[in-house]
């Protein structure tokens, strides 16, 4: 059905992704031999603990893949937005203050994508009139949104009865299930399939993806660069800002002073945008996988005593196993263009 | 109805790869008073993997103490032959001889031990470095070599040859003529007795040019060869000892200097023998389409690249730039579609001011531009479909309300463009990097040409294509000047210039040095032209 | 008088807490100047850290674990290498990748080991140097000895000038003769052997126990480092010494003014003095020119 190349090109994309996921099984199953465990039997119980708390694991995955997103569109437009993190903090915060005096869902989610947006715009805005890597700057601006969000969270919106935790969200604001699935991954799940939309069938999708692939021929048919790489990093931090509005009015219903419902899931969003090739629907399926992971982790903890950072860890591994496929696919262009032109 | 043009050739020999040539006097001279060849290249072959082959047996021998210029047209070969001497490329076929011993190079490495350098277009200069810090790098293998001694060493070269450069000046903040010294005293340095240098005077300005030739003049008098790739007529007889001339990977004729004039290095550089044009339909040329009047634009390096440009392209016409790659060419195409800054001059189209308009509003305006190299004109890792509308999209065509691309619209032009332009396609959603050079090409035409433009500037149009895509090119543009379309073609291949053109300008250092229609354009007039001399 | 005791106060726990940024970005000059970029070192660091606080918890020697740390920064820093130069992978998803690696494993580690999820068992660490309350840790000599050291090596000798060549402009450095990509590999794993010794550090010297989250972040100061510093080993001592200061300073007003809370805004001072200093500075910036690219032979 479909002609060799495209066949070609998806067989290669499939090979990426297992190997990658392969390396980082094949590591950890080391280390837990290593520990004692036996891996195979890890990996049942794993699975298993995954399937049964589904709801759990559809919860988790609502906020990685907006998190994966947030790396993923200024990825396309060929920037790395390291700041997923900090822009789903403040996006969290803006959530929950907002609730507190209009206590209305749709408050809250716009708030948190505006605070996103506001706080990626530093980045961006740094980027363009500084030069500033935008690397460096988002990973000082997430460690400043983690401390300062803690701070007024303690300070301010502390809730008296609970002292570790916020006020927390009026329950008119609260987002719940429908049907046994919780509506934030409704939400998740219907943003990516707009952000799906926008970036292929858009005007403005259709130039972040030339400016990333190739600037200079995106120049030369007439596209300035600044107008869609700077939209890319403003629409990331809408994503991660929503990422931290459906965790606190939609999971948590309060913010706990250590952050730690919402911690590190900024950086789960790198691994999930990675593995899912940048591409919004692959992200929906790579987030629901890094989550069935993490919340397996969890259950793993508990029947097996492994600890559940060893997911985390292993995620690590299959980032840096998906660093070489880029270099593959690279080098083999690089080399089918220059077979093709001759000298 | 447009006849196809062809070429006859009535070459003499159909020998694929010459047997030895004739020595000539000089040399004879030069080996009964004892002299030996410092290089000899015998029968030198080079096919490249994907089967270009770049010479067909070309024998070259440099004798001590002289200037040797290499003379030719891109892709006549010299630049390779030399490349191979350096020891960068492997030759196919052939034997080396340097000072009467056979070697083989397996990098510049050994070429440099065995006194051999190269100076190359683009220099292997540390841009960021200052001038002595780059030659104590060029120098970093000779053992136990200090700084200092370094220094001490350049110092006492430079007081030799009487080339002065600055040694703590960074190389990037110094004028190109300089830098070129900086590479020759890297060469110098390492003791080279063979200097190549490879179009060295592209990049310099006509005072620098004169320094240069000075330079060479000491360096011959310290009995060091020096071997000067070129196309320019006039440099050959300004410095060179013997001339070599190549066309097309083989020697025409080795020649001195003082037995020959320009008009006859300029006849075997370009050397058609007999061409038939045959009968493209005459037409009337209607209105002006563009016209460019006293045009200015600055290049990469902030040279001026194009001084004074004055072009008229009318409707039903082919206007034919020809030249030498690297004569502003590509300033020119760029200057045009608004990708380049226009500093001094005006560049109308269809009577508007368009000078220094953004490259969307000159796209919407009617211009069709396909640049010379297919990774700027398509993005690779885009499919089919997606390259189709690369500056469409831009300008707003099959957008619904400006915002959503009409896909479906979207292939059903594709699939018109592949039928038209008879593409060979996996599937029109494949990657283009997929695509053969030629459809790559068709896919980018297509693209430009659906268009319905009034303008069409093509760039080296042909470049990289089998003989197939070559014929239906050229067969399309001209189907579109008998449409009334004006193009403008820029091309360094003189056969597409000569088949395709109603009118040929000359293009030399950014400058028309002449315009003259096709039945006037001798091979002789415009070797001469192309190689800098005016014609009168 | 009490002003002028409390800055030197600050100053000499300045010296102690510069010392891992200062380290990292030195290391990290190293690799940059040769034109690879690594944004593991946090991870590194981390990972570091932790078999340092492993190599003495159980050989009581702190010596050793300083050369397990560094050891530990070989072994990834060539990982990194291996997978940037001779893979030409992507060198930003890699460094990635090693520091949420890292997150994790030292958590596993932590409780497979001490059976804590935050720290490790109480260390021992590496006597003072100095005089009475003014003693700095011999570490910090070495880091001021290294910092000079590499600005000689690197602006003095020809092996330095070969290593920055192939970060300016590759090509012509391969030309000239030097092996780029060897260059590049030994460079990288040698880099992170710097971040290696930082992270070692950390644990055995500076706090005397291994937590999860001993860096905070300090890895990517010292990345910040490295730009404030203009890859310039000499500067990144100036750079490290005000990071260290403004980390100095947010832990004396926490202590001061002893408002909980407050002391989260605190621990910002570090990465907002980082955050403005590197956009006062980035602009002016001049980073090797060839940073990043991977180098493909033609």
């Amino acid at each position: 059905m479909f002609a060799k190349s495209i066949r070609y090109e998806y067989l290669a994309t499939a090979i990426e992704i297992i190997a990658s996921a392969s390396i980082g099984f094949l590591l950890a199953s080391i280390v837990l031999i290593v520990l004692g465990y036996d891996p195979i039997e890890a990996y049942a119980v794993l699975f298993r603990s995954a399937l049964e708390d589904s709801h759990y694991v559809m919860a988790r995955a609502s906020f990685i893949l907006l998190t994966g997103l947030a790396f993923s569109i200024p990825a396309l437009a060929g920037l790395f937005n390291i700041g997923a993190e900090g822009q789903m903090y403040v996006g969290g915060l803006f959530a929950l203050l907002a609730t507190l005096y209009v206590p209305n869902p749709l408050v809250g989610i716009l708030a948190g994508i505006l605070g996103g947006v506001a706080y990626s715009a530093i980045a961006g805005l740094l980027r363009s009139y500084r030069n500033v890597n935008e690397v460096i700057s988002t990973i000082m601006l997430n460690w400043i949104s983690y401390y300062v969000v803690m701070y007024l969270i303690l300070t301010r919106f502390a809730n008296p009865m609970i002292p570790h935790m916020s006020r927390p969200v009026p329950e008119l604001a609260r987002l719940g299930d429908v049907g046994g699935v919780p509506v934030i991954f409704i939400i998740s799940v219907a943003v990516a399939i707009i952000m799906y939309v926008v970036i292929y069938y858009t005007k403005i999708g259709y130039t972040i993806r030339a400016c990333g692939l190739n600037v200079k021929a995106a120049q030369y048919a007439g596209i300035d660069p600044k107008k869609p790489t700077v939209l890319s990093v403003l629409i990331g931090g809408g994503m991660a800002g929503l990422a931290g509005a459906l965790n606190v009015i939609g999971f948590t219903y309060a913010i706990d002073v250590l952050l730690s419902s919402m911690h590190g899931m900024g950086f789960d969003g790198i691994g999930v945008a990675l593995l899912g090739r940048n591409h919004p629907i692959g992200i929906i399926f790579s987030a629901i996988f890094f989550s069935a992971l993490i919340v397996g982790s969890h259950g793993l903890q508990m029947e097996m005593g492994i600890i559940r950072e060893l997911a985390d860890a292993t995620i690590g591994i299959i980032i840096v196993a998906l660093a070489i496929p880029y270099a593959y696919r690279m080098l083999v262009s690089y080399f089918r263009i220059r077979r093709m032109r001759v000298e | 109805m447009v006849k196809t043009i062809f070429f006859l050739k009535t070459s003499l020999s159909k020998t694929f790869f010459t047997s030895e040539q004739p020595l000539s006097g000089y040399v004879k001279g030069l080996m009964l008073s004892g002299k030996e060849p410092k290089v000899l290249m015998k029968n030198i072959v080079k096919i490249y993997p994907d089967g270009t082959v770049a010479l067909r047996g070309v024998n070259l021998e440099l004798m001590p103490g002289e200037v040797h210029a290499l003379l030719g047209e891109n892709g006549a070969g010299k630049t390779t032959l030399m490349r191979i001497l350096y020891g960068e490329i492997k030759p196919t076929r052939g034997e080396i001889y340097v000072k009467g011993s056979k070697v083989s190079f397996r990098g510049p490495w050994d070429a440099i031990r065995q006194g051999i350098a190269m100076v190359y277009q683009h220099f292997t200069l540390v841009p960021t470095f200052t001038v002595l810090e780059n030659l104590v790098l060029a120098l970093h293998t000779v053992k136990g070599i200090r700084r200092s001694d370094v220094e001490a060493k350049v110092k006492e070269l430079m007081r030799d040859i009487g080339l002065e450069v600055p040694l703590d000046a960074y190389v990037e903040d110094l004028p190109v003529g300089l830098q070129q010294r900086v590479e020759i005293l890297k060469a110098l340095l390492r003791e080279c007795e063979v200097l190549i240098l490879d179009e060295p005077t592209s990049v310099l300005t006509p005072i620098e040019v004169k320094e240069l030739f000075r330079t060479i003049k000491r360096l011959k008098e310290r009995g060091i060869t020096v071997v000067f790739i070129t196309h320019k007529l006039r440099e050959v007889m300004a410095v060179a000892d013997r001339v070599t001339v190549l066309r097309k990977g083989k020697v025409v004729a080795t020649v001195n200097a003082n037995e020959i004039t320009e008009r006859d290095l300029a006849r075997m550089m370009v050397g058609r023998e007999v061409f038939l044009v045959l009968n493209k339909v005459k037409r009337e040329r209607g209105r002006p389409v563009l016209r460019l009047k006293d045009v200015w634009v600055r290049g990469e390096r902030r040279e001026w690249a194009l001084q004074g440009i004055n072009l008229v392209v009318h409707e039903g016409e082919i206007l034919g730039v020809a030249g030498v790659a690297g004569n502003g060419q590509k300033e020119l195409a760029e200057a045009i579609v608004g990708l380049r800054p226009v500093v001094k001059g005006k560049i109308e189209f269809m009577g508007k001011d368009v000078t220094n308009a953004p490259p969307t509003k000159i796209y919407s305006l009617g211009v069709a531009y396909i640049p010379d190299s297919r990774t700027v004109g398509l993005i690779h890792d885009f499919n089919v479909l997606e390259n189709v509308v690369l500056d469409l999209v831009s300008i707003g065509k099959f957008l619904k309300n400006n915002l959503v691309i009409k896909w479906g619209e979207v292939k059903e032009h594709t699939l018109k463009a592949i039928k038209e332009f008879e593409m060979v396609v996996d599937s029109v959603k494949s990657p283009a990097r997929y695509l053969s050079g030629g459809n790559q090409q068709k896919l980018i035409l297509a693209r430009e040409f659906m268009k319905s433009p009034k303008l069409i500037i093509a760039a080296e149009p042909t470049h990289g294509l089998d003989v197939a895509a070559t014929e239906y090119v050229r067969k399309l543009l001209l189907k579109l000047r008998d449409e009334g379309k004006a193009v403008l073609l820029i091309s360094t291949d003189l056969d597409e210039i000569l088949q395709l053109s109603d009118r040929i300008a000359v293009i030399y250092e950014g400058k028309i040095v002449g315009e003259l229609s096709p039945e006037e354009a001798t091979e002789e007039k415009l070797g001469l032209l192309m190689g800098g001399v005016s014609v009168r | 008088m009490a002003e002028l005791s409390t800055i030197a106060d600050l100053i000499f726990i300045a010296f102690g807490a510069m010392v891992p940024i200062t380290l990292a970005a030195l290391g990290e000059i190293i690799t940059e100047r040769a034109g690879v970029v690594n944004i593991g070192l946090e991870g590194i660091m981390l990972i570091s850290s932790l078999t340092a606080a492993i190599a003495t918890y159980y050989t009581d020697n702190p010596y050793l674990g300083l050369l397990a740390g560094i050891a530990t920064g070989l072994l990834i820093g060539f990982v990194h290498a291996l997978i940037s130069v001779k893979l030409k992978g992507n060198q930003i998803v890699s460094g990635i990748g090693i520091n949420i690696f890292a997150y994790g494993i030292v958590v596993v580690a932590l409780v497979y080991i001490w059976g804590n999820y935050g720290q490790s068992a109480p260390l021992s660490s590496i006597p003072r140097v100095g005089v009475g309350t003014y003693a700095v840790s011999p570490i910090f000599i070495l880091t001021i000895l290294l910092g000079i050291g590499l600005y000689f090596f690197l602006f003095r000798t020809t092996a330095g000038l070969k290593l920055r060549a192939c970060g300016e402009d590759p090509r012509s450095a391969e030309a000239m003769g030097v092996k780029v990509e060897l260059v590049r590999i030994i460079a990288t794993t040698v880099g992170a052997a710097f971040s290696g010794l930082a992270g070692a550090y950390m644990s055995v010297d500076y706090i005397g126990q291994f937590t999860k989250e001993i860096t905070s972040g300090r890895g990517f100061i010292a990345l910040a480092n490295v730009v404030f510093s203009n890859w310039n080993p000499l500067f990144a001592l100036v750079g490290g010494f005000i990071f260290g200061f403004s980390d100095a300073v947010a832990r004396y007003l926490e202590i001061i003014l002893m408002m909980p809370g407050l002391s989260y805004l605190f621990k910002t001072i570090p990465y907002l003095t980082t955050l403005v200093i590197v956009g006062i500075f980035f602009k002016r910036a001049r980073m090797p020119r060839a940073l990043g690219k991977p180098y493909i032979k033609e």
